[in-house]
């Protein structure tokens, strides 16, 4: 009974380390940096890419997008000079909807995954995206058809199927946190932490692994491939922090979390923007949010360009 | 920070605000209406019946009863009258019946029926009386008094009046006191003699008639001893010495005047009879509300509507204390649910349905219709043809459960009815939704917290003392409003967040 309790703590720990809960996420930092009217801008993939363009944020290309189910079969008009594309949902999160075709025949499509779709099935789930099955709250949505990212094969051993990206959460335009996501085979290629996948907390100045962890407890080698996790090092930190960086100046948002791939030839691309990061990466790094924050609040100078703000992060 | 901590005041100061607003309109409701805290739907009723019988000499007669007078000790809801051939006129604490010659035997009846019979007051208003003179006695008799009266002062009691009923009730009783005493006295001869020695200390005082309110018949009225102290007039019950009147007693008369008086008539009685009966509170709200001294506001209330009305208000008032327990689930507690309100929805539902009943039959709906959820994913049918076809299905269950449920009279199944068909077909998407995206344990973990959250809340609305405070009380629906928005600037961690941050804090092995 009492051996229950003892997997509670007591607020005043939690606050002593600086952890930041929901409630105070939401009232302090989410209600009153990020203001409604900017939400549709990292929910939206298609303004989110437009911003990115304009910012010289490196996304990957855009094919097309497809916004009306009449338009459905167009898809094969738009990829005619493509012979791999990914197809999204332009307010989908956390990778729902997303299929990745590796290449196609004259009646099928084949997916990176393995497994083969006819062209209807292909037409159902564009449509299926259009009537909002992965939109949040179900509202109607667009298709979203870009390029194939080829990963970087750092981190090929470090994954389990699905692809590790590296989330970046960003204060006052201050990269402050990371962490990668590694999917798991007991996550079944998902990277939510809470479903099995492994979060790996980076050091925000080196992109090294910092500690990783599966189901909110520590550990030291991926569960299916074995590879050491202290090892992991991202390669181009810098250029990671800074499109997680100018992305404060794209959106306006002042606190965010940046999702970041690495291409293998083209290097870091930002892939999306959520503007209601989970806090499950306190866990993965070992440290409070809120200390990082007010961190923020009273040391780091404003003003700044998001190279400046880069660069006195690694200092 | 500014900012917020002004916000927090502010909430603060409109509770602080509205708590004082219903707690008076509690009391307000409490006082001048008679509500009460539990749901007690009846109250009593006294009927008390004064009966005067005499003969006439055949020439005009002229009676008059001293009657109860208006105080806050008992309302009364009816006043009957029943003289035949006599002219009836009322005054503040007498009715006058008058008539030409008559002859024989004459019977007058006057009726009231009162409810709310409070302990009264002590004090009662009246005039003050001029300084009591001295009565007139021989020296000795003086002596005799005085010394009782020096006697009395070591009685218990809180006032000279208490300390000489006490002495006169004492067992045995003083000799000094019994030889001053007649051998043998009826109570009024008892209460005369109190008064007499209350003269001889400088205190006036008087007798006043009430009744006991206990069912049966009375020849006689209880007698009061009423005193002049510290400026007012008050009663004391020579029984027990207590100052005040006793629980139930309904005054008559006072002044030191004669209950009956007949003019024209001999061999006068009054007889009086009581009845209790009982009758529905709100019944009786609006009675009292009009006699209260501030009235016209009831019939601007609720309480004043149709009974239909009144029962749908009564079931809405009681869901906002539902909506704040939902709240405190979420964001004090953490529990993550489906939806929002899914949870009270679903506590509406085990209201109308009765729990164990709503409870299994809410599970049989969910699982067939997760079931036949499942079957349809494979038709890869779009969201909104999809979420309709399930609650075409739900309903589909629910007529096949009423079906069987009236036929192999299975009261269980027969609930269903009453499931909100499309929040149901909702749940049932979602959890079928999750159970695709997050497994089958998170698709249960979600559904088993809202169940559970409902369940909760289900008892807080069930409750028959909450509903009808809830109510009876509506302004605390207010004070709740204002809980509910301060706990919007909650920021403090969740009760879940202790155990999910709890690894942070730990030191790794």
């Amino acid at each position: 009974m009492f051996g229950w309790f003892k997997n509670f703590t007591s607020p005043k720990l939690l606050r002593a380390k600086g952890v930041l809960g929901m409630n105070a996420r939401n009232f302090h930092i989410i209600s009153k940096y990020n203001a409604r009217r900017l939400y549709p801008l990292v929910d939206d993939k298609v303004q989110t890419k437009a911003l990115a363009l304009q910012y010289g944020v490196k996304t990957p290309d855009l094919i097309g997008v497809i916004e009306h189910q009449y338009q459905v079969k167009n898809i094969l008009q738009m990829v005619k000079n493509h012979h791999e594309f990914v197809v999204k949902p332009a307010h989908g999160s956390g990778g729902k909807g997303v299929l990745v075709v590796k290449d196609y025949t004259d009646n099928c499509f084949m997916m990176s995954s393995g497994k083969v779709l006819t062209y209807n099935e292909l037409y159902q789930h564009i449509s299926n995206i259009l009537s909002g099955l992965y939109s949040l709250g179900g509202r109607y949505d667009e298709a979203l058809v870009e390029e194939v990212v080829h990963f970087s094969d750092i981190f090929k051993n470090y994954s389990y199927q699905g692809v590790p990206d590296v989330r970046i959460i960003v204060y006052k335009g201050y990269p402050i946190m990371a962490m990668t996501r590694l999917s798991t085979a007991e996550s079944a290629g998902r990277a939510n932490l809470h479903q099995g996948a492994v979060g790996v907390g980076l050091d925000i100045k080196t992109g090294k692994t910092k500690r990783a962890v599966q189901h909110n407890l520590p550990l030291t080698r991926h569960p299916d491939t074995d590879a050491d996790l202290r090892k992991i090092e991202v390669p181009l930190w810098r250029e990671h922090l800074l499109i997680a960086a100018k992305a404060y100046e794209m959106t306006g948002l002042g606190y965010f979390g940046a999702d970041i791939v690495l291409d293998a030839q083209k290097g870091p691309m930002m892939l999306e923007l959520n503007a209601r990061p989970g806090l499950a990466i306190q866990i993965a790094n070992g440290l409070g949010l809120k200390k990082a924050v007010k961190r923020v609040d009273k040391k780091y100078p404003s003003g700044l360009t998001p190279e400046q703000r880069v660069d006195f992060i690694l200092s | 920070m500014k900012h917020f901590f002004s916000v927090r005041l502010l909430l603060t100061v409109f509770l602080v605000l509205s708590l004082g607003f219903a707690g008076y309109s509690m009391y307000y409701k409490i006082k001048y209406w008679g509500f009460s805290l539990s749901p007690k739907q009846s109250a009593n009723v006294w009927a008390i019946e004064a009966h005067i019988n005499f003969t006439a000499d055949g020439l005009p007669v002229k009676v008059s009863l001293g009657i109860p007078t208006k105080n806050k000790g008992f309302k009364i809801l009816e006043e009957n009258v029943i003289a035949d051939g006599y002219h009836t006129s009322k005054y503040a604490d007498r009715i006058v019946f008058t008539s030409k010659n008559k002859s024989g035997e004459q019977n007058l009846y006057y009726k009231i029926i009162v409810f709310d019979n409070m302990p009264g007051k002590d004090k009662l208003k009246d005039k003050a009386p001029a300084a009591p003179q001295l009565p007139e006695l021989d020296d000795q008799r003086m002596a005799q008094a005085r010394q009782i009266v020096k006697l009395s002062r070591q009685m218990p009691g809180n006032d000279a009046i208490e300390q000489l009923i006490n002495l006169f009730n004492a067992e045995p009783l003083d000799p000094a006191l019994k030889s001053y005493l007649p051998v043998q006295y009826t109570p009024k001869m008892k209460l005369e003699i109190m008064q007499e020695l209350l003269a001889v200390s400088g205190i006036a005082s008087r007798t006043a008639r009430g009744l006991q309110l206990e069912e049966g018949q009375k020849i006689t009225p209880d007698l009061m001893l009423e005193a002049y102290v510290d400026g007012a007039w008050r009663i004391y019950d020579t029984s027990t010495g207590k100052r005040g009147l006793p629980d139930n007693f309904l005054l008559f008369q006072r002044g030191g005047k004669s209950l009956l008086d007949v003019e024209g008539g001999t061999e006068s009685t009054v007889k009086f009879s009581l009845q209790k009966s009982i009758t529905s509170t709100m019944n009786l709200a609006s009675q009292r509300a009009k006699l209260a001294e501030k009235s016209g506001w009831f019939d601007h209330t609720i309480y004043t509507l149709p009974l239909a009305q009144q029962n749908t208000l009564k079931w809405l008032s009681v869901f906002p204390i539902g909506i704040l327990l939902v709240v405190l689930m979420r964001n004090i507690v953490g529990v993550q649910t489906m939806g929002t309100f899914t949870p009270m929805l679903i506590s509406m539902s085990l209201v109308k349905t009765g729990f164990l009943t709503g409870l299994i039959c809410f599970i049989a709906i969910v699982l067939l219709g997760l079931a036949i959820r499942f079957i349809m994913s494979k038709l890869n049918l779009l969201l909104v043809p999809r979420i309709s076809a399930v609650v075409i299905f739900v309903i589909l269950i629910i007529h096949a459960l009423t079906f069987i449920g009236y036929n192999f009279d299975i009261k269980i199944a027969q609930a269903s009815v009453f499931f909100p068909i499309i929040i149901t077909a909702w749940i049932i998407e979602r959890a079928s939704i999750t159970w695709e995206e997050d497994g089958p344990v998170n698709a249960g973990k979600e559904l088993f917290n809202s169940l559970l959250v409902g369940i909760i809340v289900y008892f807080v609305i069930a409750n028959d003392y909450v509903r009808h405070f809830m109510f009876v009380f509506n302004e605390f629906n207010l004070v709740i409003l204002f809980i509910v928005m301060l706990l919007g600037t909650y920021t403090g961690y969740r009760l879940t967040e202790l155990k999910r941050f709890a690894p942070l804090v730990k030191k790794v092995k």
